[in-house]
């Protein structure tokens, strides 16, 4: 049997003694409660306007056989990331061990080329004024609660899941909780065309929300106008 | 409502656009300046085409300094302990500070004539004037999910619309001499037919192209940006300066003007659509 090429020296995929957190979205079980949503955002004190996890959500089928389909979206953590190749000071980087894809806040200068290089629109530019935290105006993305995993607990948003939705564990384990559903269900990654390995796996998603560019023909008005209420630069 | 998402933010907005086409004015200019070291009909636009190329330097550095949302933290990207140089914007911003560095020096050899020390930093200015359009299309090129940017095209044809603006400013700089008029038409002529046949392939691509090349295709053909990329970029931009300075009229000096304000509108066009094409489609997913 032939293996998969480790393209690049920053994947760490079945590299002993290696750990490699993933997460394992069984959208089958959300039930779109956005509790992970607001977890994430009390445990970081995110921002008005922007999210590290954000749970979109498509109404399919036609009434009376109607369905809500939801996505949860958060950082893939990517094998081979491209915005830590893309950031020219390396403020975004990878841990080898866990596969944390991460950020010096204090190095970042703005120049947003990991934001323009995020396939999965992750990234986004802290704003000028935050209440309780000093960690402005650099770009922030979801860490997988690394500063959680670490003292041996899971991400908030796994934590708070009612429905058991989120699985979170190391992938090259074979006994994870994580491995097992990868190897037992049909999973999707986002994109896996662009090469990155995400490190987020779907089981059950809906192709209205994985597909690149659907989005154009079905265009959600509200948010356009909230993208325009939000985005004071005139940066879109 | 039956759906709900979040909006996301375009990650670089015009102002890099504008710098994209000012420093592209700017290494252009240089080159034109250290060609007049080789050529006797560049000669009139050595100290002008230089001034200019200096200024839009410093204007183009400036921009990009004020849109990092950290500006005081440019000087990291100098920093050998933090350079990343699988980013091109490492790279870029080493050319940028060298290319300075070498304007200066050739300033300083100008102004003394010193025809020997004056030809090795036109020599060595001009290849690292060549290579900001080149980083800045690299700066593009690398992201592999970007549809119109992502192709091998995108150096090459920013530094083909260097060239092409470069030569439309220079156009006003000859002081009236025929021979850098003339010159300055050729090089309008060439680089502007070479512009356009990249911007034919690269339309070409991009509507064949997968899901999300076709996507950027049908926004860089319709509505505003439509009218942008193609009216204004293509058409008014590119395709009618070429006429015009094939045409008698485009050998006297208000046809070459004409020609040349055109190039430069034509020229921000382009870069602002090229810019803005490949970023609108993922603000969606």
């Amino acid at each position: 049997m032939t293996q998969e090429l480790l393209m690049s020296s920053t994947e760490t995929r079945g590299r002993p003694g290696v750990r490699r957190y993933a997460m394992v979205i069984d959208v089958r079980r959300c039930i779109g409660c956005m509790a992970c949503q607001v977890a994430c955002k009390a445990e970081y004190d995110v921002p008005l306007g922007v999210f590290r996890t954000w749970v979109p959500y498509r109404v399919t089928g036609k009434y009376p056989t109607v369905k809500k389909q939801f996505l949860p979206r958060l950082c893939n953590h990517c094998d081979d990331p491209p915005c830590v190749r893309a950031c020219p000071v390396e403020a975004t980087y990878k841990l080898e061990d866990g596969g944390f894809v991460l950020q010096h806040y204090d190095r970042c200068i703005g120049c947003k080329a990991c934001m323009a290089s995020c396939p999965y629109n992750a990234r986004f530019m802290l704003p000028e004024h935050r209440t309780y935290t000093d960690i402005t105006k650099v770009v922030d993305k979801c860490t997988f609660c690394y500063h959680r995993v670490i003292q041996g607990l899971v991400p908030a948003c796994v934590q708070t899941c009612v429905g058991r939705s989120r699985i979170f564990g190391d992938i090259n384990d074979p006994n994870s909780e994580v491995s097992q559903l990868v190897a037992r269900h049909a999973t999707q990654v986002l994109r896996p065309e662009q090469g990155t390995k995400p490190h987020v796996f779907y089981i059950g998603a809906d192709r209205s929300l994985t597909d690149y560019g659907r989005a154009v023909y079905h265009k959600d008005e509200q948010a356009d106008i909230e993208r325009a209420a939000f985005n004071r630069n005139k940066h879109i | 409502m039956n759906e709900y998402t979040v909006f996301h933010t375009m990650a670089w907005p015009s102002a890099y656009a504008i710098y994209f086409f000012v420093i592209g004015i700017s290494s252009a200019l240089f080159f034109f300046s250290a060609l007049s070291w080789f050529r006797e009909d560049y000669r009139p636009l050595r100290e002008n085409a230089f001034y200019a190329s200096f200024v839009l330097l410093a204007v183009g550095g400036l921009l990009l300094i004020g849109d990092l949302s950290q500006p005081g933290r440019f000087l990291n990207i100098l920093n050998p302990a933090y350079l990343n140089f699988q980013s091109p914007l490492a790279w870029g911003g080493l050319n940028l500070i060298s290319f300075g560095l070498v304007a200066v020096l050739y300033f300083f050899m100008m102004r003394k004539g010193d025809e020997v020390n004056g030809k090795r930093l036109a020599i060595i200015g001009s290849l690292l004037a060549l290579g900001l359009p080149i980083y800045t299309g690299f700066d593009l090129t690398v992201h592999q999910h970007r549809p119109v940017w992502n192709t091998p095209l995108m150096p090459v044809l920013f530094v083909g619309l260097s060239l092409v603006s470069g030569a439309a400013v220079a156009s006003f700089l000859t002081k009236g001499s025929e021979a850098a008029n003339s010159a300055m038409r050729r090089m309008m002529l060439w680089s502007g037919g070479a512009v356009g046949a990249m911007l034919i392939s690269l339309l070409g691509t991009t509507a064949y192209g997968g899901v999300g090349a076709e996507l950027t295709f049908m926004f860089l053909t319709s509505g505003t940006l439509g009218l942008i990329f193609i009216g204004l970029g293509i058409i008014a931009g590119t395709a009618v300066p070429i006429v015009l300075l094939l045409a008698p009229l485009g050998r006297q000096q208000v046809g070459m003007m004409t020609a040349s304000v055109l190039i430069l509108v034509g020229g921000m066009a382009l870069r602002y659509s090229i810019l803005y094409g490949g970023q609108i489609l993922q603000t969606y997913y």
